[in-house]
């Protein structure tokens, strides 16, 4: 079915999409929780901020991180005299996918965080739990549905992605190509019958993750109500 | 001892507690919103803006002129919120275990002092609105807590359910000897179970002494208008199967018949309530009445609460009291004085096994 270049851009893809949800797992479960306990001035401004990717076209969030990262953009700059090339690299397609699913792993988390009581939290400190003992024994049981929709969410997100991908990593096959791209690609040059496979196992792909998530969630539900 | 200096703003007045507690149970009331829950909090160390002193049995939690605050792991002190407050995500094993830090021994004992076997496996979603008020009071114990926090445990409990708590409280205070602080807004409650009381008024302190003593002011004695009980631990001496009768005794030597209760066996504890309305008041010797029971003791004061009188009457001064609940016109055709000696009548069936 798949050709061996085709299969290699799957394997590839699969690997950015897992490294880029690890990778996001720990900054998001601490942006989510500040976001969720955070009541102070300003939490609005930092939700739509956070938000923004979400409903931007993702070939400008592509253009301002090519801006940032180019040889004499503000990071660039730094990372070049450090010998680190970013743009047009695998790691280029890493930061595009990891930039385009945080928002949605930090949106599902936060509502995972929301949903739990703080007095639970207060109970487990008179209870002999100090402040990261409560988290990892109370806040993080409880918020682990959220946590768990968002990194399905993410994953899936990150396997998709395209538009900041080909603005900052371009579409270089063996390199920096993904099934997005590859997709893209194929159609161009007129091989519809090989986009159409290549579409069919991103759905495929899409699909097992989120219901995989669902399954699980349903799951926990029916345990803790039993 | 526990030694209270605090001070917190809340959102509508500051709360300013300024009192030293005894170690056993003290009630806390108040009208809704002034204070009690926040004060409990407080001393739980969940209201970080608290400042003053809080010193249990010589151990200072806060004293924050010299720079000390605990932090509420630190603390040992156990706190039941009103709900319970269990973790959804824990049978009621894992709760009672969570603060335990391994004391395997304490936890049995919690288990065992609430009856909590048959529940263990359970999630809190499943359990009752007692058991889980159960669960969490196991719970608080097996953390070894050096005083014991609990907001209205029984308020959202009906009755009969209410009923099935008190023999536990009772428990955990005789056999566990904590501390307990104690919010509720029942007056039947605090006279039932609480030597002091502690009356909280926006936040400041109203009135704060023997809970027998603040029953005349009209702010409790308005609330008071029922539930007012007699609690008391006996000990199964022989059964009457016949008689339809179980013979118990008092920790002073009182000797009562309760209906049969062939569940106990002899020497075995038992917890009894009657209500102070349900005691009959004789001037003279009574015989020939159908109660089984009848005491001979003195009237130490007769107080005046809602719109009836409370007599409060003992064998011996400092001796067990039984509350009495009669009208005022019987109080004046008795011709009742404090001093005089009466007989408390009382059926067998008036009294109520916990």
């Amino acid at each position: 079915m798949l050709s061996p270049d085709e299969l290699r851009v799957v394997g590839f893809t699969l690997r950015i999409a897992a490294l880029g949800t690890v990778l996001l797992l720990v900054p998001g479960i601490m942006v989510a929780l500040a976001l969720a306990r955070y009541q102070g001035p300003g939490k609005s401004i930092m939700e739509t901020m956070l938000s923004l990717p979400l409903v931007l076209p993702p070939t400008a969030v592509g253009l301002l991180l090519l801006s940032v990262l180019a040889r004499q953009g503000l990071l660039g700059r730094w990372l070049d005299a450090a010998g680190i090339q970013v743009v047009f690299t695998w790691k280029a397609v890493l930061l595009a996918t990891m930039v385009m699913a945080f928002p949605l792993f930090v949106r599902s988390a936060r509502t995972g965080f929301e949903e739990v009581d703080p007095r639970l939290v207060g109970l487990a400190r008179t209870l002999g739990c100090g402040p990261l003992a409560a988290f990892f024994r109370v806040t993080l049981p409880l918020a682990w549905r959220g946590i768990l929709a968002g990194t399905m969410l993410a994953f899936a997100r990150a396997l998709g992605e395209f538009g900041a991908t080909i603005m900052i990593a371009g579409n270089i096959p063996g390199r920096t190509q993904t099934l997005a791209l590859a997709i893209f690609q194929a159609s161009q040059v007129g091989h519809d019958d090989r986009a159409q496979v290549l579409a069919a196992v991103t759905v495929l792909l899409a699909f097992a993750t989120l219901w995989t998530a669902e399954l699980f969630t349903r799951r926990r539900a029916r345990r803790a109500a039993t | 001892m526990i030694e209270l200096a605090l001070e917190l703003p809340l959102a509508r007045f500051p709360l300013r507690v300024d009192a030293r507690l005894g170690d056993g149970i003290t009630a806390i009331m108040g009208p809704s919103g002034s204070g009690k829950t926040s004060l409990l909090e407080a001393v739980a160390g969940l209201r970080p803006r608290t400042r003053g002193r809080i010193v249990v049995n010589s151990t200072t939690l806060l004293a924050t002129a010299d720079r000390v605050r605990v932090r509420p792991e630190h603390r040992r002190v156990g706190y039941v919120p009103q709900d319970a407050g269990l973790f959804p995500h824990l049978t009621a094993l894992g709760n009672v275990r969570f603060g335990a830090r391994g004391a395997t021994d304490r936890v049995r004992a919690a288990i065992e002092t609430l009856e909590l076997t048959p529940l263990l496996a359970r999630h809190p979603a499943t359990l009752s609105g007692g058991e889980k008020q159960r669960v969490a009071l196991a719970r608080s114990l097996a953390s070894d807590p050096r005083l014991l926090l609990l907001d209205e445990p029984l308020a959202a409990l009906d009755v009969g359910l209410r009923e099935r708590i008190v023999p536990y409280l009772l428990r955990i205070h005789d056999e566990w000897r904590v501390p307990v602080l104690y919010v509720t807004h029942s007056v039947g409650e605090a006279l039932s179970l609480a030597e002091a009381v502690l009356l909280l008024r926006e936040g400041t302190v109203d009135a704060h002494g023997p809970a027998l003593d603040l029953l005349c002011r009209p702010a409790i004695s308005r609330a008071a208008e029922s539930g007012i009980e007699n609690l008391l631990t006996a000990q199964v001496v022989a059964h009457d199967v016949e008689g339809g009768t179980t013979r118990v005794v008092l920790d002073d030597g009182t000797a009562l018949s309760i209906p049969l209760l062939s569940a106990r066996g002899p020497g075995d504890a038992v917890s009894l309530a009657i209500r102070a309305e349900d005691i009959l008041v004789a001037v003279e010797p009574v015989h020939g009445l159908s109660a089984r029971n009848v005491v001979e003791v003195r009237i130490a004061a007769i107080d005046r609460i809602g719109r009836d009188a409370l007599l409060r009457c003992g064998r011996a001064a400092g001796g067990r009291q039984w509350l009495v609940r009669i009208t005022p016109s019987a109080v004046a055709s008795l011709g009742l004085v404090s001093g005089r000696a009466v007989w408390l009548a009382i059926k067998s069936h008036s009294f109520r096994v916990l």
